[in-house]
């Protein structure tokens, strides 16, 4: 069966894509089902709505809108061809978007899996989401935060928030050259790190019998 | 093309000001042809630092505003002829100007002068914004403290949103002694964390708050170590390459004898 809702990262955000014709009220609920397996990843994101070629009515519009806002989401535009949908999404005060205008995700190299790449240092206030796999050539510094749906690898310091298997995937790890985060999460565990821990070498953080167990890299366990 | 440099830290009482001053006057002293402009509007300090709080007539807002024209607000340093302020209002608040003011206001006095030295406020809302909107190079200001690395690294973030190029860090009340102590992060330290290109390090230095009080820069006097570091800066902004200042004290060859021996022993 074809899914009601697909929600995956792109450039410009989290984009939200309804199926064309399924029944509102199973779309809706679809959305409450998959918001309920994360709602930590999900809180404060900003969304594009994309409702492709579906014909969507104001009251359509402003069901889906009192979802996302029971989940802490908002909407940042709507994404359309469709011209009664347009004006629909004027009618609730949501910017249309045509989809030509929305940059596609970057290529991955077969076999990886999905993951954001970024070289450069991510700095206090700054924020990193990504629906997969979070991968830093550079430090983290204390007060950034990253959340991934996957894991989080870090070549370099890492001194900020993060928050790994946030849609609550268990295998999720977190590595970093110096694993020393202010607050470190996997699925819905939480750890800090220890006032006099100094790493010395490259660590791993994983999930082992629900507990945050941190073991030095050249003893990997997987 | 002016260079339009704003200085900026995220937080307060690290020196900006002061800064801003005393850069202002090294490049004056250099020739340049030089205008500070306190960006500050409602809690203006420049004005006071560089002692010409009795002259201001006009202001910034007074410029934007159309009262004036700009010439007339700028104020003629009491020594340099070719260094010139433009006062912040004391009466207004940030939102009296916006960031496509302070673009067009630059845009102007850069045809007249070499370099353009912005002083931000602290903070990170509109005054900031205000303050980096023109500048074609930016300046972080902080101090070897963990908290004032803190808000230099959310600037630093920010000031690369804004698409400003890479930013140069000054790092400002640098105490030796509680270096070699060990009790006040070095340099190296700062710009581990930072991750940016140093362009000045500047002693703490008592005498700046006397001169500061009088209204007389360091960079005038020619005793004082921080005004040194100052005109440094100031060289290495006009392109010239100049070593950094030796703050670390080395310690002497006796101390240096008897630490071998204890490490020894131990």
């Amino acid at each position: 069966m074809e899914e009601r809702i697909t929600l995956k990262g792109s450039r410009d955000g989290l984009r939200l894509i309804l199926h064309p014709d399924a029944p509102w009220t199973e779309v809706l609920d679809a959305l409450r089902a998959q918001l309920d397996q994360g709602t930590s990843f999900y809180q404060g994101a900003r969304l594009l709505i994309d409702v492709g070629e579906r014909a969507t009515t104001d009251a359509n519009l402003q069901e889906l809108l009192a979802v996302m806002e029971a989940y802490g989401l908002e909407p940042e535009a709507l994404i359309t061809a469709a011209p009664t949908a347009r004006s629909a999404g004027r009618n609730v005060g949501l910017a249309a978007r045509h989809p030509d205008t929305l940059r596609s995700a970057p290529a991955l190299p077969a076999n990886s899996g999905e993951g954001l790449f970024a070289w450069r240092t991510i700095r206090s206030g700054q924020e990193l989401r990504y629906d997969g796999h979070i991968v830093v050539i550079g430090d983290v510094n204390a007060g950034a935060e990253l959340v991934a749906s996957g894991s989080i690898i870090i070549w370099g310091r890492l001194r900020g928030t993060v928050h790994a298997g946030a849609t609550g995937d268990q295998s999720a790890v977190v590595c970093a050259l110096e694993l020393s985060p202010t607050l470190l999460r996997i699925a819905d565990q939480m750890a800090r790190t220890p006032d006099n821990h100094r790493p010395t070498r490259p660590e791993q953080a994983s999930l082992e019998d629900g507990q945050i167990v941190v073991v030095p890299w050249d003893a990997p366990r997987r | 093309m002016a260079h339009i440099i704003t200085l900026t830290s995220g937080k307060g009482g690290v020196g900006k000001t002061t800064t801003t001053a005393n850069l202002g006057t090294a490049l004056a002293m250099q020739g340049q042809r030089v205008v500070v402009i306190d960006a500050d509007i409602g809690l203006r300090n420049l004005d006071v630092v560089m002692g010409l709080e009795n002259r201001i007539v006009y202001d910034l807002v007074d410029v934007v505003e159309g009262r004036c024209r700009t010439r007339q607000a700028l104020i003629k340093d009491k020594r340099f002829p070719e260094l010139f302020l433009l006062p912040a209002a004391q009466t207004r608040d940030k939102d009296a100007v916006s960031p496509d003011d302070m673009v067009a206001l630059c845009t102007e006095l850069g045809r007249e002068f070499d370099f353009i030295l912005i002083d931000s406020p602290a903070g990170i809302e509109g005054g900031f914004k205000n303050a980096i909107a023109p500048a074609n190079q930016v300046l972080i200001v902080t101090t070897p403290e963990m908290s004032a690395v803190r808000d230099a690294d959310r600037i630093v973030g920010l000031v690369e949103a804004y698409e400003k190029g890479h930013p140069k860090l000054i790092i400002n009340r640098i105490k030796p002694q509680m270096i070699a102590r060990g009790d006040m992060m070095d340099t190296s330290d700062v710009v581990e964390i930072l991750a940016i290109d140093l362009i000045g390090i500047v002693p703490d230095d008592e005498s700046i708050v006397t001169s500061t009080n009088r209204g007389e820069v360091a960079v005038l006097d020619r005793n004082s170590l921080a005004g040194r570091a100052f005109h440094n800066i100031a060289s290495r902004l006009l392109g010239n390459d100049v070593p950094f200042l030796v703050l670390e004290e080395k310690p002497s060859v006796l101390s240096q004898f008897f630490g071998r021996f204890r490490t020894r022993r131990t």
